[in-house]
């Protein structure tokens, strides 16, 4: 077997199931030069490593090229200056602060809910799992609502442009959409400097950092984030967990029966499924992974959902068992640039998988349908799902 | 008896302890762990063990007990 076998470049092909994939690329090639760049880690202890190790392996404008014209903040930025943004950002995240926003997003959900519940089926995909991220962040950042298609659109536009053949293209694709973007920021920032109300928007405005201000350039720059970040992700997760729960229906029981085991099933469906299945960074400096040597400049891709299925951490790693512990998943990368949403995320998918199957426990994929999983991020293009209608 | 403790300079703020076992583990302001008990004996020192075994960052130290 040569090492290329086994490898699915997820930039350029969406997978369906890629955990075998992950598991031969770990056996045979576990630090990988990819045909097309980036040296590939399989092996959690790597990828830990590589988290890690800041000064190693940078998170700069380098590693990832999103159509944006500065770095992002503050994934882009590396310690120590990293510390300084996050010290402010972390605050308006902390589970606490998500947990307030409970019976907000519950309302939501039930609404989006009523949207489809009596007609016995939906596009899951368009009705559920792109609207509800997307109008919770229009409500945290205090936009308004009926922005919301816009935001779609651009999100859709940066995270994955039309058009785009090779990962060298994605940037200037995606610069249109970037500049819409920007431009709208200008004009939120602007409407929250004159109007200040309760919302994300207005902290950060008003957040002190080390004596100063944010700069216009940095609020645009954290805003940007925000959307990209926090929009197609949970998108992902609500498509992956709800094929996976559409497909193993005994699983589907027991949150139906046992909603106290939710929290504990969204961190194995994480680990399992790993929505965001890489991130990316780049060398500065001249290093050896595994034997294998890697140049500075060079671009290096952790597979997070590779590290979520090494045996080397997880017991029977292919078993799905929504009571596991522990669960050291990194489903949301870790080290210093550990995902600043991750208690939102966790918020969103809880209250959707309780909500959703307290309303609606059965369902199925519509037979006969074959889904297409998207590149990058894993999200479905349609997730068609057919269910009985409850009678009041 | 184990004492708990904390490494500052490891977590990120994935809130896994505080949230298995706000008992022993609480957030400070910015969403780290800070230990509330850091003496853990029978039930504590389960709970402890719980937010231990499920750091990603592997921050948290149980020494001087007895595992069981």
């Amino acid at each position: 077997m040569t090492e290329t076998e086994g490898y699915v470049d997820q930039s350029v092909v969406g997978l369906e199931e890629p955990q075998p994939m992950y598991k031969a690329l770990r056996e045979s090639a576990p630090v990988f030069r990819a045909p097309r760049g980036a040296v590939v880690l399989t092996r959690l202890a790597d990828i830990e490593m590589a988290l890690k190790r800041t000064d190693v392996f940078s998170s700069n404008m380098d590693a990832v090229d999103l159509g944006n014209v500065r770095p992002l903040i503050p994934l882009q930025v590396d310690p120590p200056e990293h510390a300084k943004y996050r010290r402010v950002l972390d605050p308006l995240f902390t589970p606490r602060e998500m947990a307030a926003r409970e019976p907000a997003v519950t309302a939501l959900v039930n609404e989006m809910i009523d949207g489809f519940a009596d007609r016995g089926e939906c596009d899951f995909h368009a009705e559920f799992a792109v609207p509800l991220p997307c109008t919770v962040f229009l409500q945290l950042l205090g936009l308004p609502l009926e922005d919301l298609a816009k935001f779609i659109t651009w999100k859709d536009g940066v995270v994955r442009p039309e058009g785009v053949r090779a990962p060298g293209e994605h940037a200037k694709a995606a610069a249109p959409a970037a500049h819409h973007i920007y431009e709208y920021f200008e004009w939120a920032i602007d409407d929250h400097i004159a109007n200040p109300r309760e919302d994300v928007l207005s902290a950060l405005i008003e957040a002190d950092v080390e004596g100063q201000p944010l700069s216009r350039d940095e609020l645009l720059d954290i805003s940007f984030l925000f959307l990209i970040a926090g929009l197609d992700t949970v998108t992902d997760s609500l498509d992956c967990f709800f094929v996976y729960l559409a497909r193993h229906p005994d699983q589907r029981r027991l949150l139906v029966e046992h909603p106290d085991i939710l929290p504990s099933a969204v961190e194995e469906m994480l680990r399992w499924e790993t929505p965001v299945p890489g991130v990316a960074r780049v060398a500065v400096q001249d290093v050896e992974v595994g034997g294998c040597p890697i140049s500075k400049g060079e671009r290096i891709s952790p597979l997070l959902g590779a590290a979520n299925t090494d045996p080397a951490e997880f017991d029977h790693p292919d078993i799905v068992d929504f009571a596991r512990n522990p669960n050291r998943h990194r489903a949301f990368g870790g080290g210093p640039h550990r995902c600043l949403g991750s208690h939102l995320a966790r918020l969103e998918l809880r209250v959707a998988l309780r909500e959703f199957h307290r309303r609606i426990p059965d369902y199925e994929i519509r037979p006969g349908v074959k889904l297409k999983y998207t590149t990058g991020l894993r999200s479905v293009e349609a997730l068609p799902l057919t269910f009985p209608v409850a009678t009041p | 008896m184990s004492r708990v403790s904390v490494d500052a300079e490891r977590c990120t703020g994935h809130g896994r302890c505080y949230t298995l076992a706000p008992d022993v583990f609480d957030a400070d302001e910015v969403g780290h762990s800070i230990v509330r008990v850091d003496e853990v004996s029978g039930e504590l020192e389960e709970h402890a063990r719980l937010g231990e075994q499920n750091c990603p960052e592997q921050a948290i130290t149980l020494s001087g007990g007895t595992r069981g």
